[in-house]
């Protein structure tokens, strides 16, 4: 047999501890490194023996203590093998920390390594405005991340302007910005004649913020008449 | 039979091979350093007289195809097919050559070979490795040339000034100025212009970089010789080792070595092969200065291959490049494409509008601002009249005004955008696809009637003035020119030039059956329109 699938598509060499397959799938290897806590329902195949644990204790405890029960959905992943994991044919980015702080949006979290500091933190601020939480993983320390952006990010450098983003854009932002809320709209524009950009967050300080070409769609809080 | 060469050999080609269809296959193994290899056609006083016989990835063939790239292939990070019978007189060398893109020395290569592949079998190879070379940043590594009859010579020569030092040892001319705009950044509704070479200059002559996107324009007279990802370019050959690539039967003998038949489809099919998006050179950990993004190189890598949607040469997973430590080196090359123009691309999917004056876009979306920005509610049309046509038309005309002074990107549910410049021109879009433009632009809702059409009529946006418009599609758009009738479907119709005549065609069965118990039968746009005019197709029916 020959052909693309079968000249370009093979497992790739990289024997890194994550790598990408393609823009779209993430490579975890787990021989002889720390758990991965990847999204759940993330895995589309491994080789070797990998258990997965939708349900640890330590993440049951952050869940416990949320009331919307929205929030980041991750699981265990232990053992031996080659992990190939996806979200729905988002783009994966690949980062390797090193002593450097991240915050992820939940939605954007693919894997990443358990030996990292990491929480779970609601955005403060914008529950409130929008209706619904948005919860963002803090990680820290020194490993691998995977994200995922729907489309292509962009990278924005906060030291320029004051940045400010969607809340359903936002990919992720360096730790130690200054974060605040934005309500662009006036109280008209609750009332049929929004502009349809009614909440962001804002970002000041020296760091970057990830944005991603598309707000996921979920329901909007929208007062249109 | 292979021989084995070492540096400084030569050795008559005809002792290798009685073939004169080569293929030259070189691989380079130097971890954390990126390479572009390329190819120059020198002439007997061994000077690049012709820059057209600089083969390299923006200029992949010689004008008469005596030599041509074909990209990453085999085993081999680049490659060339070289058929010497075309070769002119005035051509008497063809040196190939490897720059470094980035940091690093050619003492950084473990290995490295040339080898010559005739009629699929390999007769000769140079291997090396980075021991044969000092600090170099750019490297000669072998020379196939005509002394009485074509010979070929293992060279394994450094130049420590890195390609621009090459370039004018064969008395090239580099152009100073090695900031293009990004080369993917131009799928605007012509052929881009070559994407320019990272690092350095492209050769003299080549187009103008401002092009990068360019507007709806069909391609002028004389496409240029890159034919890089033209989605727009009906007439345009396709990207490297498309059909342009002879066919099998015109090249006996000719194959790389696994004996594919015929050329096997190298890299792909668009931006370029060989190619996959690198790390970046730079490769600090942690935040490199303020005021880096507008260093060379950020903006080539803010608009990789490596992130584009499915069609734009998305790497293969074989292309694989290794993740270097420190978050800002992944991010680096996501990094705001800072670009001339008030609209600039940032990747496939996204685009900056620098303020000053206003506006508009579609409503929600904004997925960031840095400034003082105001939204606005737009009032399109006025009065009960404009309200009667957002609701008639849906959402797609629910606009917003954008005012104030910073930069906005704009970008919807990762559909791939592209700027068009109107330059006074009009142009119809369907109401669906159009994301943003300038206020200046004069907007008017016009509709196509037809029973045959859900809701009685189509209703597009007809654009025209001074001024940039950016039409959003899913997925890679197919720009026709419409030189006899064309149909289009009207659900995949993305925009056509103002002035056709188009009419509603309901006979043709062509589109699929949407839903159980549809008749099949789908509405079908007839263009009819003289030179020049063209209508832009998306690859999904809404």
């Amino acid at each position: 047999m020959q052909g693309q699938l079968l000249q370009h598509y093979g497992q790739t060499p990289n024997h890194e501890r994550m790598s990408t397959h393609g823009a779209k799938i993430a490579k975890v290897m787990m021989q002889g490194g720390p758990d991965v806590l990847a999204r759940t329902g993330s895995m589309i195949a491994y080789e070797g023996l990998i258990d997965f644990n939708p349900n640890p204790p330590q993440i049951a405890n952050m869940v416990r203590s949320w009331a919307s029960g929205e929030g980041v959905p991750l699981m265990v992943c232990t053992g031996q093998g080659e992990l190939y994991l996806a979200d729905y044919g988002k783009e994966v980015v690949i980062l390797q920390l090193q002593n450097e702080a991240l915050s992820v949006n939940g939605k954007n979290i693919l894997a990443f390594d358990a030996s990292l500091q990491w929480n779970i933190e609601r955005v403060q601020g914008v529950s409130m405005l929008s209706g619904m939480g948005m919860f963002n993983v803090v990680l820290r320390g020194q490993g691998w991340v995977a994200l995922t952006s729907k489309g292509t990010p962009v990278v924005l450098n906060t030291q320029e302007a004051e940045t400010f983003v969607d809340t359903d854009a936002l990919v992720a932002y360096t730790e130690g910005l200054r974060v605040k809320t934005k309500r662009t709209a006036r109280l008209g524009g609750l009332f049929g004649r929004g502009s349809g950009e009614a909440f962001q967050l804002g970002f000041h300080g020296h760091g970057f913020v990830v944005v991603q070409p598309s707000e996921d769609a979920r329901p909007r809080f929208q007062a249109r008449g | 039979m292979s021989q084995q060469f070492t540096k400084g050999q030569k050795s008559q080609l005809s002792q290798l091979t009685a073939g004169t269809d080569l293929y030259v296959g070189i691989q380079l193994n130097a971890p954390g350093t990126s390479w572009d290899i390329s190819c120059f056609g020198l002439d007997a006083d061994e000077k690049l007289s012709d820059d057209q016989y600089f083969i390299f990835y923006n200029q992949p063939k010689s004008p008469d195809g005596s030599v041509q790239q074909l990209g990453a292939q085999s085993g081999d990070n680049d490659s060339f097919r070289l058929i010497l019978d075309k070769v002119p007189a005035k051509i008497a060398k063809f040196s190939f050559c490897a720059a470094l893109e980035g940091a690093g020395t050619a003492a950084q290569i473990q290995s490295g070979y040339l080898r010559i592949v005739a009629g699929g079998q390999e007769v000769g190879r140079y291997a090396f490795t980075g021991a044969d070379f000092g600090p170099e940043r750019a490297i000669i590594i072998g020379d196939i040339y005509k002394k009485g009859v074509w010979r070929f010579g293992a060279v394994g020569q450094g130049f420590a000034g890195g390609l621009a030092d090459l370039i004018r040892s064969f008395g090239g001319a580099v152009e100073e100025d090695s900031a293009p705009p990004p080369p993917a950044a131009a799928p605007g509704f012509a052929p881009p212009p070559g994407g320019p070479a990272p690092g350095f200059a492209p050769p003299p002559g080549g187009p103008p970089p401002q092009q990068a996107a360019p507007g709806f324009a069909p391609p002028p007279g004389g496409p240029p010789p890159q034919q890089a990802p033209a989605f727009g370019a009906p007439q345009g050959a396709p990207a490297f080792g498309g059909p342009q690539g002879a066919p099998p039967q015109q090249q006996p003998g000719y194959g790389p070595p696994q004996g594919q038949p015929g050329y096997p489809p190298q890299g792909p099919p668009q931006g370029q092969p060989g190619y996959p998006p690198q790390g970046p050179p730079q490769g600090q950990p942690g935040y490199p200065p303020q005021g880096q993004p507008q260093q060379q190189g950020y903006p080539q890598q803010g608009v990789q291959p490596g992130y584009g949607p499915g069609g734009y040469g998305e790497p293969y997973p074989s292309q694989a490049q290794p993740t270097q430590p420190g978050a800002m080196s992944t991010l680096n090359k996501f990094r705001e494409v800072q670009g001339p123009g008030r609209w600039v691309q940032q990747n496939h999917k996204l685009v900056k509008v620098v303020l000053g004056p206003e506006a508009s876009a579609k409503k929600g979306a904004m997925v960031a601002y840095q400034g003082d920005i105001e939204f606005g509610h737009r009032s399109g049309g006025g009065g009960i009249r404009g309200r009667i046509e957002r609701n008639l038309t849906g959402q797609g005309l629910d606009f917003m005004t954008i005012r104030g002074v910073g930069e906005v990107f704009l970008a919807e549910d990762a559909a791939d955008l592209h700027i068009v410049e109107l330059n006074g021109q009009r142009l119809c879009i369907n109401a669906n696809n159009v994301l943003a433009m300038d206020a200046t632009l004069q907007t008017e809702i016009k509709r196509i009637e037809s029973p045959g059409i859900p809701g009685g009529g189509m209703f597009h946006l007809e654009v025209g003035g001074q001024g940039t418009v950016v039409v959003m599609t899913k997925g890679s758009p197919l720009t026709l020119m419409t030189q006899g009738p064309t149909f289009a479907d009207m659900n995949a119709v993305v925009a056509w030039t103002a002035g056709m005549r188009v009419s509603v065609s309901t006979t043709v069965r062509v589109s699929r059956e949407v839903y159980h118990g549809a008749s099949g039968e789908s509405v079908a746009l007839q263009f009819m329109g003289m030179q020049g005019h063209f209508v832009v197709v998306q690859p999904y029916e809404v």
